[in-house]
């Protein structure tokens, strides 16, 4: 039996007729780490992102789970959040990741939007290249805001008139996801709605 | 064989194993290093196929090989299936396409000049185990001080120490928890003033990275690797040691191949007694420094407390022992088995005296409180287990609520019970088990008291 995935202490399980069909679900944290989760499901709209559905704020156990997962590298705890998004998303939807610049998904060792989705065993395509390997998160407010667009089309990526479902870790300013959406839209595509794993509001 | 190096690279890796990516140094430096080979690399994580042609990881920092604590997964840089440690990931992510650094150049020379600057004098007792362990440590064979709580273990250390800092040996002092290690650092920069030492957990800010004396968490010593000519573990039976192989697999990679290791404790279990006895020596003190017994459990029947305590209600003994504590102006610890019922009674024992406390190890003002209960700003706290060790107050008292739960094994209750009585004003207190039935780890520490108290023969 694997250990909680954050506090590492083992998980104990009580034998129940559901587990013994297989019917319980898999069980990565135990009681006292999973009651930190609290699902927030905030809903937005604005002129370019048809529809923005963020899952979690960022408070302090997702930010917490951010920094594990994304500067220490522990891929495994996209399980943590894998069922939550996967839930998300109904069969139909085409599922567009926000890309990182090869080399830092280079660094990183993994691409972590796309683990993510992995995780939650969802397909999805990719249709956007990133063009420059900065770092959101080291930029101030006003330097994102100005940005140039940090995404384009992947060379021979087919975007149809349909709803596209783009899909990243955090939605801070919005910036990132406008840009990508703003591409889609440009080679066409009708609607873009995101899913977003963090709503974070500036104070 | 002399290899030119920069100094301060080896004060920063000399007896350390450490990731390629994370020094404070350009990469330039570390690769001239390893070009002329006064650092060594070594892969982060190596596989070897098992019996049955599965993968078997290993790390190479942490000594993990525990399969449920290997993440394998697609890997962007070496480009194919790779697993990391999830053991040691806190200090920083080692993987199979992660490299390791050692020092293999010129080890450093260590001054042999050192000051002992403790003044007071050992017990009859303490002198002879001291003695005893340092010709453990002469003759490079393990060696365990058992001693009652409130004996002075910590003094019995100091002359050993010094004896091999004086020969220009590096020593370290681990204990399991950095409460611990904590109330050792002020002791042992007062009796060393002339040593670099430095103390490492998790969060503390490091200075001499090159110094003779350390004191680390155990855990810590995951980054050491044949860097010391002794390890003192102190608390050697604490949680997380005993429980953890990784961090005994640590201790012994932080010494130098044929380094002894000595374990310092009150409550040593039968398992650590017998594996020091087979190839090394054991020293038993039974009086505290200032010659009194120890003060031995009292049982008290506490019936159906966590139904009470859960209503609101305290059970009416409980009530009457912190209102006599309370009266005679006593400090006093009431123990829990489990943060939830403790919450519950704090809100209900806090009407009894607003300044009353409740601590556990996730709380966020635990420091303040154990040192507002030392300056007699609170008169009592009820606390976790977290304070088992390494407490001492003047004339504290102490109470369990559920002796007989599990978690308070035989260590347990003699180590809590080691609290009571350690001032020499004040040599006995009250030591009250409340409990719902009596279990035979009460019964069993109540014998060890006896026997220990009775010179460590069966009375």
């Amino acid at each position: 039996m694997k250990p909680c995935l954050l506090c590492m202490k083992s998980l104990t399980e009580v034998p129940s007729w559901q587990s013994f069909f297989g019917l319980e679900k898999k069980k990565t944290l135990c009681d006292s780490c999973s009651n930190r989760f609290k699902r927030a499901d905030i809903k937005e709209e604005d002129a370019v992102l048809d529809a923005v559905h963020s899952l979690y704020e960022y408070d302090d156990a997702m930010r917490d789970w951010l920094h594990q997962y994304k500067f220490l590298q522990d891929i495994a705890l996209a399980e943590v959040v894998a069922h939550d998004l996967r839930s998300a998303f109904s069969r139909e939807d085409v599922i567009v990741p926000v890309p990182m610049h090869p080399e830092r998904a280079k660094i990183r060792t993994f691409s972590h939007v796309e683990a993510l989705l992995a995780a939650a065993n969802r397909p999805y395509v990719q249709l956007l290249r990133k063009t420059n390997p900065g770092v959101m998160g080291e930029k101030s407010r006003q330097e994102r805001l100005e940005m140039e667009n940090l995404f384009a089309l992947l060379p021979g990526a087919k975007v149809e008139p349909i709803t596209y479902r783009l899909v990243d870790d955090i939605y801070t300013t919005g910036t990132t996801l406008r840009q990508a959406a703003a591409v889609l839209k440009q080679a066409g595509a009708a609607r873009v709605e995101v899913v977003t794993l963090i709503r974070s509001v500036q104070k | 064989m002399n290899k030119p190096f920069d100094p301060a690279v080896r004060e920063f890796l000399d007896g350390r194993i450490w990731l390629r990516q994370h020094t404070p140094f350009p990469m330039e430096t570390i690769d001239a290093h390893i070009e002329s080979g006064a650092i060594g690399t070594i892969l982060g994580v190596t596989r070897k196929k098992g019996l049955f042609g599965q993968a078997q990881h290993t790390c190479n920092r942490c000594e993990n090989t525990n399969p449920d604590l290997f993440t394998v997964f697609h890997c962007l840089r070496c480009e194919g299936p790779c697993a990391y440690c999830r053991n040691c990931l806190q200090m920083g992510r080692v993987s199979m396409c992660t490299d390791l650094m050692v020092w293999t150049g010129e080890r450093t020379e260590y001054p042999t000049d050192h000051a002992l600057a403790w003044e007071g004098t050992l017990t009859v007792h303490q002198q002879r185990a001291s003695e005893e362990l340092y010709e453990s440590t002469l003759l490079a064979r393990p060696h365990l001080i058992h001693a009652v709580c409130g004996s002075g273990k910590t003094e019995i250390l100091f002359e050993p120490i010094h004896r091999l800092l004086s020969t220009g040996k590096r020593v370290c002092i681990a204990a399991p928890r950095v409460d611990v290690i904590l109330e050792l650092e002020p002791r042992l920069r007062a009796a060393f003033p002339s040593t670099t030492l430095e103390a490492l957990y998790g969060g503390a800010d490091v200075k001499a990275f090159d110094a003779q004396l350390i004191l680390a968490t155990t855990h810590q010593l995951y980054r050491f690797r044949h860097a010391f000519d002794a390890i003192f573990v102190d608390e050697a039976d604490a949680f997380p040691y005993t429980a953890e192989k990784t961090l005994q697999h640590a201790v012994r990679k932080a010494v130098k191949p044929g380094a002894p290791i000595h374990f310092v404790t009150a409550t040593p279990s039968d398992r650590l007694i017998a594996a020091v006895k087979k190839s090394g020596a054991v020293s038993t003190i039974y009086r505290r420094y200032h010659g009194h017994a120890l003060p031995g459990p009292r049982y008290q029947p506490l019936w159906n407390y966590s139904k009470q305590l859960n209503k609101g209600h305290i059970p009416k003994a409980l009530e009457a022992w912190i209102l006599l504590r309370l009266k005679q102006d006593e400090p006093f610890l009431v123990f829990f088995h489990e943060i939830e019922l403790m919450m519950k009674a704090e809100s209900a024992i806090r009407k009894l005296d607003d300044r009353i406390r409740a601590v556990h190890s996730a709380h966020p003002d635990r420091k303040q409180h154990v040192q507002d209960l030392r300056s007699g700003l609170i008169p009592g706290l009820l606390t976790t287990t977290i304070l088992e060790r390494g407490i001492t107050i003047k004339n504290i008292q102490v109470a369990f609520v559920g002796a007989e739960q599990s978690i308070f094994d035989r260590g347990a209750l003699v180590q809590i019970g080691g609290r009571v009585g350690r001032n020499v004003n004040h040599p006995t207190g009250d030591f009250v088990l409340f409990h719902n039935g009596i279990s035979y780890a009460m019964d069993s520490a109540k014998r060890e008291i006896n026997r220990l108290n009775a010179g460590g023969e069966t009375p």
